[in-house]
């Protein structure tokens, strides 16, 4: 399945490590999905499932109105302020948006609130620094 | 605002193919070259600031690699990743590097972690644009505050979180600031830093918490 260009979300996106991995990332595990892994274009959805939810609670953040995309769910990531872009899968549940309600990255007079993707090191750098951290994204599907 | 000076990037097509085709003759050529600053600000995010074509998520734009440090030998790093495979990374003059800072070939250790990416080379090595060594970017709750580090919780581990000169804190979305003393006990905080193989704690360059 390939990624298309219907609006899906915007916001923020971070990076985390999955699957096979050095450092403190050898704990992470495979994710909500199983198959995650930090050298794959693989990312986590906020809304992968009820359980997810209860946990990320992107609706604390006024975030309340995103999509359930499980496990597979193939996107379009798009860094808002340089145009590059990457095809993601969803394999992990997150990221914890309740927690970092009202945090905003702007370029080009927009501004981007609540963390509502987190991006595997693959697909982060293929759009970003990891050494950023955070990006301000245009997610389609 | 944590990474706005990043997310401020403007597209800069002519200086994204101009590194590439460098990166990709510096490989070939070798590492040794001169008047690399001419093509631009060499840092990560300039390499690939620019549209490119959304494809299955099966098919890789970018070469990208993780894995350990076996060996360094000249600019060349050989990598055993976690799931087994090596790599052979082509550090060049243009290659952006960070361990806690921007930094060159001279703070890379064998055992190090990294994340790498890149072009490709005939020979099967990657002509690295960036690598990031001992990156890592956790969700966390501190556990206790000291003048000199944090003790975290990541994944039901303790993890010691040294600071360094570079570490900043945002509070709530706010700018960062070199002030840790509202950073509490219980908060999540997602950490930002490098690993020390040595002794497996991190260094901390920046730590968000929320409200």
């Amino acid at each position: 399945m390939a990624c298309s260009t219907n609006a899906l979300w915007a916001g923020e996106t971070t990076w985390f490590c999955c699957g096979a991995a050095w450092g403190p990332c050898g704990s992470a595990g495979g994710g909500a999905c199983g198959n995650c892994r930090s050298s794959a274009y693989h990312g986590a959805w906020p809304n992968a499932s009820q359980a997810c939810w209860d946990i990320t609670r992107p609706d604390l953040c006024g975030e309340g109105g995103i999509a359930r995309r499980g496990c597979g769910s193939v996107m379009n990531v798009r860094h808002q302020c340089s145009g590059a872009t990457v095809c993601i899968s969803i394999a992990d549940c997150g990221p914890r948006t309740k927690s970092f309600c009202g945090e905003a990255l702007c370029c080009g007079g927009t501004c981007r609130t609540n963390r509502v993707l987190d991006l595997t090191p693959a697909a982060f750098s293929a759009i970003g620094s990891l050494s950023s951290g955070m990006l301000p994204v245009v997610i389609t599907e | 605002m944590s990474g706005t000076a990043d997310a401020g990037k403007q597209p800069g097509h002519s200086s994204r193919f101009g590194r590439r085709g460098f990166l990709t003759s510096a490989a070939v050529g070798g590492a040794t070259i001169v008047g690399a600053s001419a093509l631009g600000a060499l840092d990560a995010d300039a390499a690939f600031a620019a549209p490119s074509r959304s494809l299955d998520p099966a098919v890789t734009q970018t070469t990208f690699v993780e894995g350990r440090i076996g060996a360094i030998r000249g600019s060349m790093l050989h990598v055993a990743g976690s799931l087994g495979e090596t790599h052979r990374i082509q550090v060049t003059n243009a290659t952006s590097l960070w361990k806690v800072r921007t930094t060159t070939l001279d703070a890379v250790e064998v055992g190090d972690g990294l994340y790498a990416r890149g072009v490709e080379m005939p020979d099967g090595s990657i002509a690295a644009d960036a690598v990031w060594v001992n990156i890592v970017n956790l969700y966390t709750t501190i556990q206790g505050i000291q003048k000199d580090r944090l003790h975290l919780a990541h994944h039901n581990r303790e993890l010691v979180a040294h600071t360094v000169p570079e570490t900043a804190a945002s509070y709530a979305g706010s700018a960062l600031t070199p002030d840790l003393s509202r950073l509490r006990i219980g908060q999540p905080a997602q950490v930002l830093g490098a690993w020390r193989p040595a002794d497996d704690s991190i260094d901390v360059v920046r730590v968000t918490v929320g409200h």
